[in-house]
């Protein structure tokens, strides 16, 4: 099964999957349209800033079994059948945020959302679009990530690729013409250090 | 295999899940004092506050008992345990034989020494039967007394603010939550909570109670001397584990001691939940952590141990997290007064935010923390608290409102603790990097790491 895979040396924090995925989970669907829309739909991806200011893509793993759907109080989390996802019940959630405590990856915000009961706060997190997905669309944040930094695809591929990837660069030969993996990423990173360590010379 | 469960609280009943599904043939008998389907306990102050109805607190199906293969003894009480012939008694006048025993019998309330504690209208707040009953009382309820200042009283007095009733808490020690929280967020709930009306008396207690002309409680008498005006009364003092019935052959401190794998001393004997005394993780020591989401973590690993698939539980870790009005606090490890006394600690107030934050560390180890609003990213230290881990020079980070798993795993990077830095010239490694976002050894986010 596709999954989204997320590559955070792709990164370059510019956010854009935050507001394709609140976008995504809004009512009219247009950007226009979220901005106008009350209450207006909260992003489930999140770009944090990571030490050296890169951008660090943070969604929810889906993990199995599901620290947050253990943690929750009224079994409000479930993991919805064939899909992976770890889901949400707007109706059952009583924003306890037990789950934000369970969260290995703090990926779960409480907002009021255009799904869940009019007024009501709820944990709103990442549901793979699967709305997006029955319409055979790719998620949200992967069709607007130009970084490459999302992307939907079988892991068992991106883990062969990435495999190849590793080794490459760890060949004998790779020191004459290696090219980095991340040579945007690799750079920037490291201009940003010298930038702070000559400030603070 | 023939298994016995006292308790249908959520211990009893994940342990029940997990039998199930490792054997499918076994006889599953529950034997609970509870008759309600199996709940949310949490919940029930939901129900008093009027944010839940009755019909929400259920976690389970309602033909649960049947569809699970089991036999349940609801409304009866565990009276006696034969550790020779291996029965349990009940109440109900059997004897059920077990092969395997899980005491889940969680806790009770703590009783309090006062003269006429048994009025109407006298509340302790444990089972949903207890808040039925308060619910009911509430129309003649003008002004409630809370005695006691833990999660029990607060999540009282907050059910009956937000219900437009008066409250009175009383406090014997100096400040609110002080067995969870500091004393800097204690007193921030408290302002929150006197903002919407509470008010609380510290270093005062009940001594008894008197009745009105329909039996019900009328006032208060304090330990001051001086009386005070009250139609209703919820005793919030703690709980202890529920463990009467239970034989002294069975090792018990203040909960029944288990092994790591849930087993008493007695082979074949398992205890989970509230009633059980496991090891507590930040602190070191054994100890009994009364709370939703240990309980679900013993019954699991009780459930597998009693069905012959070992694993092993690695403790426990104190933890919380509750929303009073416009306040959200976290809380997890060492964070009281008595006990975080000698450990490092940092802490920053941001007003602007109306944010505060304070981290614990012993040698280096972060081993508690409070959140006062901005909890979102709690469950990353709760996780860092729980694992043992040090948080690597990032005190600064995670005391201000950027803080994320990203910069966690990044200094982890840096500090060689498992991936180097990148750096432009060597080969990239954050491929590794990668790995260790996607939390699992496979170098990608997958749904099901």
């Amino acid at each position: 099964m596709k999954q989204v895979i997320v590559h955070p040396e792709r990164c370059v924090g510019c956010m854009q999957c935050m507001t394709a995925c609140a976008t995504a989970h809004s009512t009219s669907k247009t950007l226009i349209g979220a901005l106008l829309e009350e209450p207006r739909p909260a992003p489930r991806i999140h770009v944090g800033a990571g030490l050296e200011d890169e951008g660090f893509p943070n969604r929810c793993r889906h993990c199995d079994p599901a620290p947050c759907q253990l943690g929750c109080l009224p079994g409000a989390i479930y993991r919805a059948k064939g899909s992976n996802t770890v889901m949400v019940d707007y109706d059952l959630c009583i924003n306890c945020a037990s789950c934000a405590m369970a969260c290995p990856y703090g990926v779960i915000r409480f907002a009021e959302d255009p799904k869940a009961p009019p007024g009501k706060t709820v944990a709103v997190k990442c549901d793979n679009c699967v709305e997006r997905q029955a319409q055979g669309k790719v998620p949200a944040c992967v069709e607007t990530c130009f970084a490459g930094a999302l992307t939907f695809e079988e892991p068992s591929e991106a883990m062969k690729r990435r495999t190849g990837e590793v080794a490459a660069s760890i060949s004998l030969d790779a020191a004459a013409h290696r090219v980095p993996l991340s040579a945007s990423w690799d750079l920037q990173s490291e201009m940003k250090r010298r930038q702070k360590a000559l400030d603070q010379r | 295999m023939r298994y016995v469960i006292i308790g249908n609280g959520v211990a009893g009943i994940t342990a029940a899940d997990t039998i199930r599904r490792i054997d499918p043939e076994g006889h599953i008998v529950f034997v609970a004092r509870e008759a309600f389907p199996p709940y949310c306990r949490p919940m029930i102050s939901n129900i008093l506050a009027g944010s839940a109805e009755l019909d929400e607190l259920p976690i389970r199906p309602d033909d649960y008992y049947r569809s699970l293969g089991a036999t349940a003894y609801l409304g009866v009480e565990a009276t006696g345990l034969d550790l020779e012939s291996r029965e349990v008694s009940i109440s109900a006048g059997a004897n059920l034989a077990f092969d395997r025993l899980l005491i889940a019998s969680g806790a009770d309330p703590h009783r309090i020494e006062a003269e006429n504690l048994d009025l109407e209208n006298i509340f302790f707040m444990r089972t949903v039967k207890d808040v039925l009953g308060m619910v009911e009382a509430l129309p003649k309820v003008k002004h409630a007394l809370v005695l006691g200042g833990g999660l029990v009283g607060f999540k009282a007095a907050y059910g009956f603010l937000s219900r437009g009733i008066r409250v009175t808490m009383l406090i014997r020690s100096g400040f609110p939550l002080s067995m969870q929280i500091d004393q800097t967020a204690g007193e921030m709930i408290q302002a929150e909570l006197e903002r919407h009306g509470l008010e609380v008396r510290t270093g005062i207690e009940a001594t008894g109670f008197e009745a009105g002309e329909d039996g019900a409680v009328r006032a208060a008498r304090l330990s001051d001397g001086t009386s005070l005006e009250c139609d209703a009364v919820v005793v919030g003092k703690g709980v202890f584990p529920a463990r009467g019935y239970v034989p002294s052959a069975i090792e018990t401190d203040a909960g029944i001691l288990v092994d790591d794998s849930m087993q008493t001393n007695v082979a074949g004997v398992y205890a989970a939940g509230d009633v059980a005394q496991h090891v507590d993780v930040a602190r070191r020591r054994p100890w009994v952590n009364a709370i939703w989401p240990v309980a679900v973590e013993m019954g699991r690993v009780a459930g597998h141990n009693m069905a012959g698939y070992p694993m092993r539980y690695p403790g426990s870790l104190s933890r919380n997290v509750i929303r009073i009005f416009d306040l959200d606090v976290m809380t997890a490890g060492m964070v009281s007064p008595r006990e975080s006394e000698g450990l490092e600690t940092a802490e920053g107030y941001d007003r602007r935010r109306h944010t505060y934050r304070k981290l614990l560390f012993r040698e280096g180890v972060l081993v508690g923390f409070v959140l006062v609003n901005q909890i979102e990213q709690g469950g990353v230290l709760m996780n860092l608290v729980h694992q043992g881990a040090s948080l690597n020079g990032l005190t600064a980070e995670a005391l201000g409102p950027r803080f994320n798993v990203g910069q966690v795993m990044g200094r982890g990077r840096q500090a060689g603790t498992g991936y180097p830095a990148p750096a432009v010239g060597a080969p990239s490694t954050r491929h590794t990097a990668n790995a260790a976002a996607a939390g699992s050894s496979a170098a990608v986010t997958t749904a099901t790491e």
